[in-house]
């Protein structure tokens, strides 16, 4: 079992109860309209934007093409600044090491800035089986904590919450009514958060981007709270998709313009933090150690291969709040972790197909994702060569297949195709109760076929 | 002598809606051109190609190599289609690439001039997807309605697809549904939707008629033949 499974059906299930609630419709479409909105504007303000996608997806290209190499560059860079990296080939190797690093410390506390890899790896629910107590402290993500529940946007996790909701669940940790107005809400997460970064032993952080000539991990924020979590603890750990790595400061300013354009419309987010290696004698500040766990998780397995381009992905977002289909259903129908046209294609290339085999075809593959995606990833054209997979590798059902097959045959001849036709009009009064037809049906009527096809007039 | 085009009524055309597939080849006409209806045409494969069925989708597409020659350019009622066999089935059966059209696209470097039947006539045009994210063809089917003397009523998120999207119309109904729901109700205030693919068609007017929205969905081929009345 993974975290980025998703059975057959699950998709469905989630939609349905999304789309019934008039709350999560309104905020889904306020959110991605406002955030799409932004980074439209931003990018028309970069002047040649397709230059800049372009040179972003070749700097990231050419450290995925050449993988291990550059993830050993990194790493003797890191080395080289007295940092920790550890390469973990699984979930589980980055949980135990991240749990281990706590144990060694005596943590019984840790703070974590957003990382969509911890959430990939279940990081949270093995810390908490090990004794340490791990809190979200970015903002959205902190709420969702508190609420028991997982991300739905990238960018902004929380969006189908209400001020009144947030008001109901600080409340709870605060132990008296927290008024549902911006300033009474942040002022009591404020407070709740600051226990948090000055008590933790231990900071876990994500990485936006790894980078090999320095060693550095490059932390995206608008809160300041990576920062804090990755300056305050005695020890910072920061857990890293293998293939987030640039190999120049100056591939990593291509990336990081586009980035906060593309994921929030502005030209960079509040804090971005550099952090290259741990406390060296003589600063005042910054842990005392620096872990990097550089996750493979089946990354490595997608180098040289048909979807390696995947690999491209900065996780910005954009193609979420463009896409047609995650504006109506939400994050949570793609399954716990990653979301929208990027999740349908990670996850099952990560967990594999078997694991989330529906997720391929939660698309209309109208493709407003490729022409959002700041890196050039063509994620429609990967949805459909994974459809494809599904299909050579029996995963997709023998039904389908057989009714694909019989179809195929009918129509691989003018006459087949006539007689096919003939038979299909008059079983047109049942083709609303079986199959697809009846899926057609609960929402549309059905097309009626015509007394006289064109070819016989 | 004029010079000949080769009609492709698609599937959805020849079956669902043989009308619009003649106000197509009404218009080739209209604009000068001698229509051909290849008679052994069937499909190009696209329902099978885009729910990852390739070999059923080989089999079908060679139909469209059987029955197409090179010699004239291929002209079709639909932007997914269109798409298909210009960009996709080339690579999928193995063959030189064809010249297909998209019908407006086509019209309009052409110059065709279609009759002013929509006068005073409020459209909203609906761009599917294929035909504007692959063949980025976006002008000419509104140009085209402009000449026709309609007045167009933009749609409040253009970009957004209606939700058809082959088989995951049948896979996600209710999704899919629900996007068709926005896509007509951006289009309230027009006296029709008008789309250039016969999926976007089928699936908007089935839902349409369905959820008791009362608005209109016409093909392209069908507003410019005879217009919105």
């Amino acid at each position: 079992m993974t975290e980025l499974a998703q059975p057959r059906g699950r998709f469905r299930e989630i939609a349905r109860l999304k789309l019934a609630d008039g709350h999560t419709q309104a905020a889904l479409d306020l959110a991605t309209g406002r955030l799409m909105n932004g980074r439209l504007a931003a990018w028309e303000g970069l002047g040649d934007v397709e230059e800049l996608r372009e040179r972003a997806h070749e700097a990231r290209m050419r450290v995925i093409d050449d993988l291990d190499r550059h993830v050993a560059e990194f790493s003797a860079a890191l080395v080289a600044r007295g940092g920790k990296p550890y390469v973990a080939r699984t979930a589980e190797e980055a949980r135990a090491y991240v749990v281990d690093v706590c144990r060694r410390t005596g943590a019984t506390l840790a703070a974590k800035s957003k990382s969509m890899v911890s959430e990939e790896i279940g990081l949270n629910e093995a810390l908490e089986s090990a004794g340490v107590t791990p809190v979200e402290t970015d903002l959205g993500e902190y709420i969702l904590q508190l609420a028991g529940e997982h991300p739905v946007h990238i960018v902004a996790p929380a969006i189908e919450k209400t001020a009144e909701d947030v008001a109901e669940l600080l409340g709870k940790v605060e132990g008296r009514e927290v008024p549902a107005d911006l300033e009474s809400l942040t002022r009591a997460a404020r407070r709740q958060l600051r226990e948090t970064f000055l008590q933790a032993e231990v900071g876990i952080t994500g990485a936006n981007f790894g980078v090999c000539e320095t060693g550095s991990v490059c932390l995206v924020t608008n809160e300041g709270n990576a920062r804090l979590v990755s300056s305050l603890p005695r020890v910072h750990v920061a857990v890293m998709g293998m293939e987030r790595l640039v190999a120049t400061l100056a591939d990593l300013s291509v990336c990081l313009r586009l980035l906060a354009r593309s994921a929030t419309g502005q030209k960079l987010s509040t804090y971005t933090t550099l952090v290259t290696g741990p406390r060296r004698p003589g600063e005042s500040d910054g842990p005392e150690e620096l872990h990097v766990v550089i996750l493979d998780n089946g990354r490595s397995e997608l180098v040289g291969g048909r979807h390696k381009e995947m690999l491209a992905c900065i996780r910005c977002g954009a193609r979420l709040n463009v896409c047609p289909v995650y504006r109506k259903t939400g994050g949570a129908a793609y399954g716990p972790v990653y979301s929208g046209p990027m999740g349908a294609v990670l996850a099952p290339l990560l967990a594999g197909l078997e694991q989330a085999p529906a997720l391929p075809h939660a698309s209309s593959l109208c493709g407003a994702c490729t022409e959002a995606c700041p890196v050039k990833i063509p994620l429609h054209e990967l949805l459909l060569e994974l459809r494809a997979d599904l299909v050579e590798r029996g995963v997709a059902s023998r039904w389908e297949r057989l009714a694909m097959t019989l179809w195929s045959l009918a129509w691989s001849r003018p006459l087949g195709y006539r007689v096919s036709t003939s038979l299909a009009r008059l079983g047109q009064p049942l083709a609303g109760l079986v199959g697809p037809g009846r899926a057609w049906g609960a929402g549309r009527a059905l097309p009626p076929l015509a007394r006289r096809r064109y070819r016989d007039r | 002598m004029p010079s000949t085009v080769q009609l492709f009524a698609t599937c959805l055309g020849d079956l669902v809606f043989p009308d619009a597939v003649v106000d197509a080849a009404s218009l080739l006409r209209e604009a000068g051109f001698e229509v051909e209806f290849p008679a052994a045409q069937v499909c190009c494969g696209q329902p099978a190609f885009n729910s990852g069925h390739r070999r059923a989708a080989r089999r079908v597409a060679r139909t469209f190599v059987r029955a197409f020659s090179r010699d004239a350019p291929i002209v079709t009622p639909s932007g997914s289609c269109a798409t298909m066999a210009a960009r996709f089935l080339p690579e999928l059966v193995g063959c030189e690439p064809y010249a297909v059209w998209e019908l407006s696209a086509f019209l309009d470097a052409q110059g065709a001039e279609p009759p002013r039947l929509n006068a005073g006539r409020r459209l909203a045009y609906h761009d599917s997807c294929h035909m504007l994210r692959e063949l980025e063809i976006a002008d000419p089917p509104r140009r085209l309605l402009g000449r026709s003397g309609a007045e167009l009523v933009p749609l409040p998120r253009p970009d957004l697809c209606c939700g058809f999207g082959g088989t995951f119309s049948v896979r996600q109904p209710e999704v899919s549904s629900a996007m068709a729901d926005d896509k007509l109700a951006g289009a309230a205030d027009a006296d029709a939707l008008v789309t250039a693919d016969p999926g976007c068609l089928m699936h908007l007017r089935g839902r349409a008629e369905r959820a008791g929205s009362p608005v209109r969905v016409v093909h392209l081929a069908t507003a410019l033949a005879r217009g919105v009345s």
